[in-house]
């Protein structure tokens, strides 16, 4: 072992590495093999995202044409942006929505997943692929479908809610209702909780059995259990799922749009802020406006991202740091 | 060698990419829905086709390439139905059989997403020749995007003669001459007549200064708070009971008196008045003007949806499958409803049992009417404007007939007007009032309630939103919302 440390060769400071011919040959090799990605990288991502960037400072309509010179107007988007009283208003609606859909968003497959992880469930794998199945009916006809059961006057679920006893005067009027439509939202998408269930389950079977056998012979009980064995162990799953959730509740688009047609129905409680960015680029026709908001999406989505990365050193248990 | 072999697999995948990248797009062909609203109602159940795709078109024969192609773009206005695409592509064949210069090429986009897709083959520089059929609400969207053909007008020598100077009149605004008639829709009641047998109703005036009379034999004018009585008498519940009895069930209505189908808030206020709703002439100084007879229209409406004696079908009940599913006239279970000469289209399934009356006067009993209008317009980025003039000519003229009879319309060319009402009373065979659409062309809107406003499709929308709120939360301060809108737009148009 002494003689191959002594032929380790410390490189100073500054000395550029020199490649051997070999070397410089699977460089470039390499580098052709990824040169797709890069270049569909820069083609449409990279230079899109610069491109929006220099439109924030101009007056770009769609209508202005692609080969039209632009008008470059200094920071005046932005100070609209700032002013704009729909721009908050939607934002303000996405985080209400948020507020119900981002718990359920997590909870319901972390419940999911624990009963799918039951060692008294019997036939396990049947009902995961019930749960999972949802999640690959194609989004349009899952509307259509939703749409039908979600129907104030003749829908199933608040048929019901009838025979229950609800009367018929204080049934919700989901979509139609400018109070119902986001638990009518977070109901469509509890549809699509079977990936994320699929993960969490993948994160419950990576709990050591003998911490639970260690908890139990320490006499806890079942919550005790949850508490301080299963959920730290699956926090970074919780974790990684909690990221996606958020940054897919900034972009929340395709439901609305589908359902109401993107008119952000009923009264306005729908005009998401992604969805009012699609409206400000092709109904408003403002691209240099569009792009300003896209941008402010972009920055909230970071800031949060970044304040969620930063907190998970406190919530967040990863066995190897041990 | 291996690396080299690696290496020219590489090169072959970026060059298929590259290759694949610059071919021209497949066009998609959309699958037709199943209904086509010309005003923006919701239907909660959309047809699962309608996915929101940028290239929902459908092309017909495409171009050969000695000739200039003129490619004509529908689903601004009406003409994307399923049923409407046979006269459509036969007037593209007829045409591009009878010469050999230009190839005519048809574009039908669904109506929902007609918008999106002209936006983006406008801002890609590809713009399509012709647009329309299309009213002043589609062309609006595009405010200073259509040809002034005033040039052309001249140079071929257009002949207006068959056309009611008023109608060649209010194509000529601050962009020119951007159109030329082709189409007018002017508006009635639609009103269903057995409903009104088995309520024991009179029908409706046919004739403008006709009073109506109600069941205690009182003869009253015939205006909105008229039509708002007898509306109440006309909405039943299950029980068979109708919203003026005591025990008048609210929550299960099985007939309702009136519904404005198709209508925006701004179309239904032009029955009260119409004015130009904003004023200023530049950004700053723009101010929403909306007058108190048009606040009146709409707490008549919302006083209709959640009064006392409801009459009007609130949102859930208008976008539900059994009243229409946006369309409640057509469910046949509405008795009144006031809209144009296009519903004739869009109602199919109202039965067997309807006819027109006359437009209720306001409450000064001065009768405001809207007339809409379609037509084609020329996109001004055209390479081809002269061939494209001669198409529209052609659409305007022989090609006229056939579009006409599957948009509903009614023709702006005089001689065209006795075929028209001709094929109409075949089609409806059970309606007796057609001499309604003309009277009615007496009153239109000036200005249009469809006209340009500041940042249109912004402000439009606002009214949508607001219209929306109107139809689905009871809980509201109608006077305080109507304050935030009036607020709102004025922002919208200083934008």
């Amino acid at each position: 072992m002494f003689e191959e440390l002594r032929t380790i060769r410390i490189r100073p400071t500054g000395e550029k590495l020199k490649l051997t011919p070999q070397a410089r040959r699977e460089a470039r090799t390499g580098l052709l093999l990824i040169s797709p990605w890069i270049i569909g990288f820069m083609a449409f991502t990279l230079i899109p995202m610069v491109a929006t960037l220099v439109f924030t400072f101009s007056d770009l309509k769609i209508t202005s044409g692609i080969l039209s010179p632009i008008k470059f107007v200094g920071l005046q988007n932005y100070i609209r942006l700032a002013k704009d009283p729909q721009v908050w208003s939607s934002l303000g609606i996405t985080l209400k929505y948020g507020l119900i859909a981002l718990p359920v968003s997590i909870l319901v497959p972390l419940a999911i997943a624990l009963l799918m992880n039951s060692k008294w469930l019997k036939g396990s794998t049947v009902f995961r692929s019930l749960f999972y199945m949802p999640y690959i009916v194609p989004f349009v006809a899952a509307v259509f479908v939703w749409g039908g059961m979600l129907n104030p006057s003749n829908g199933w679920i608040n048929q019901a809610l009838a025979w229950l006893g609800v009367p018929k005067g204080s049934l919700p009027g989901w979509v139609n209702s400018t109070t119902w439509v986001y638990p009518a939202y977070v109901i469509m998408g509890i549809w699509g909780i079977g990936n994320t269930m699929l993960i969490m389950i993948s994160g419950l079977q990576g709990v050591p059995t003998e911490l639970y056998d260690a908890a139990k012979m320490d006499g806890a009980g079942w919550w005790k259990t949850l508490l301080n064995v299963t959920l730290p162990m699956v926090s970074p799953v919780i974790f990684y799922n909690l990221v996606l959730s958020i940054v897919a509740l900034f972009q929340f688009f395709l439901v609305p749009l589908v359902f109401n047609n993107g008119t952000g129905e009923p009264g306005g409680s729908t005009l998401f802020y992604n969805l009012l960015i699609y409206k400000t680029f092709f109904t408003y026709q403002n691209m240099a406006y569009g792009a300003t908001m896209a941008w402010l999406l972009f920055l909230v989505i970071l800031v949060v991202t970044l304040v969620l990365f930063s907190t998970a050193r406190y919530w967040v248990y990863y066995p190897s740091d041990r | 060698m291996k690396n080299r072999i690696l290496a020219l697999a590489a090169v072959w995948v970026i060059f298929s990419m590259i290759l694949g990248a610059c071919s021209p797009a497949p066009t998609v062909t959309v699958a037709p829905q199943a209904t086509q609203a010309p005003a923006a109602v919701q239907a909660t159940l959309p047809p699962p086709t309608a996915a929101p795709t940028l290239q929902a078109t459908q092309t017909s024969a495409p171009a050969t390439s000695n000739r200039v192609q003129i490619r004509w773009f529908v689903g601004l206005g009406t003409g994307s139905r399923p049923d409407q695409q046979d006269a459509q592509k036969a007037v593209v064949a007829q045409f591009n059989a009878s010469q050999d210069k230009i190839e005519l090429v048809l574009e039908v986009a669904n109506y929902d997403t007609a918008r999106d897709v002209l936006s983006t083959e406008i801002a890609s520089g590809n713009g399509p020749d012709i647009v329309g059929p299309v009213g002043w609400l589609g062309s609006n969207s595009f405010y200073g995007q259509w040809l002034d053909l005033s040039t052309y007008m001249q140079k071929y020598n257009y002949d207006t003669s068959d056309f009611d100077p008023a109608t060649v009149k209010m194509y000529q605004t601050d962009e020119g001459t951007v159109g030329i008639p082709f189409a007018v829709y002017p508006a009635a009641v639609f009103y269903q007549t057995k409903m009104f047998d088995e309520a024991r109703l009179k029908y409706p005036p046919t004739q403008y200064g006709e009073h109506y009379t109600l069941p205690d034999g009182t003869q009253v004018p015939w205006n909105w708070d008229t039509l708002a009585k007898i509306a109440k008498i006309l909405t039943v519940d299950k029980n068979g009971k109708d919203a003026t009895e005591s025990d008048f069930d609210r929550n299960n209505i099985i007939q309702y008196g009136y519904d404005p189908v198709y209508q925006e808030l701004f179309h239904f206020a032009g029955f009260w008045g119409s004015q130009k709703p904003y004023s200023g002439d530049s950004k700053g100084n723009y101010k929403a003007n909306i007058p108190d007879n048009w606040k009146a229209a709409w707490k008549w409406w919302f006083d209709g949806l959640w009064g006392a004696q409801p009459y009007v079908p609130t949102g859930a009940v208008a976008n539900s499958a059994d009243f229409g599913s946006g369309n409640p006239f057509n469910s046949g279970k509405i008795a009144m409803s006031v809209t144009h000469s296009w519903y004739l289209t869009y109602a199919g399934q109202a039965g067997k049992n309807w006819d027109f009356a006359v437009l209720p006067a306001d409450a000064q009993g001065v009768v405001n009417g809207r007339i809409d209008a379609d037509t084609f317009r020329i996109w001004k980025g055209t390479k081809h404007p002269d061939e494209a003039f001669q198409v529209l000519s052609y659409l305007l003229g022989d090609g006229a007939p056939k579009l006409l009879k599957v948009y509903g319309a009614m023709p702006a060319r005089k001689t065209l007007l006795k075929q028209w009402y001709a094929d109409q009373a075949a089609a409806f065979p059970w309606i007796k009032n057609w001499n309604i659409f003309t009277l009615d062309m007496a009153y239109p809107d000036i200005p249009s309630n469809e006209g340009y406003l500041p940042n249109f499709n912004e402000a439009w929308n606002r009214t949508i939103t607001f219209k929306t709120l109107l139809q689905t939360d009871k809980t509201i301060d109608y006077n305080s919302e109507f304050d935030n809108f009036v607020n709102d737009v004025t922002a919208i148009y200083n934008k």
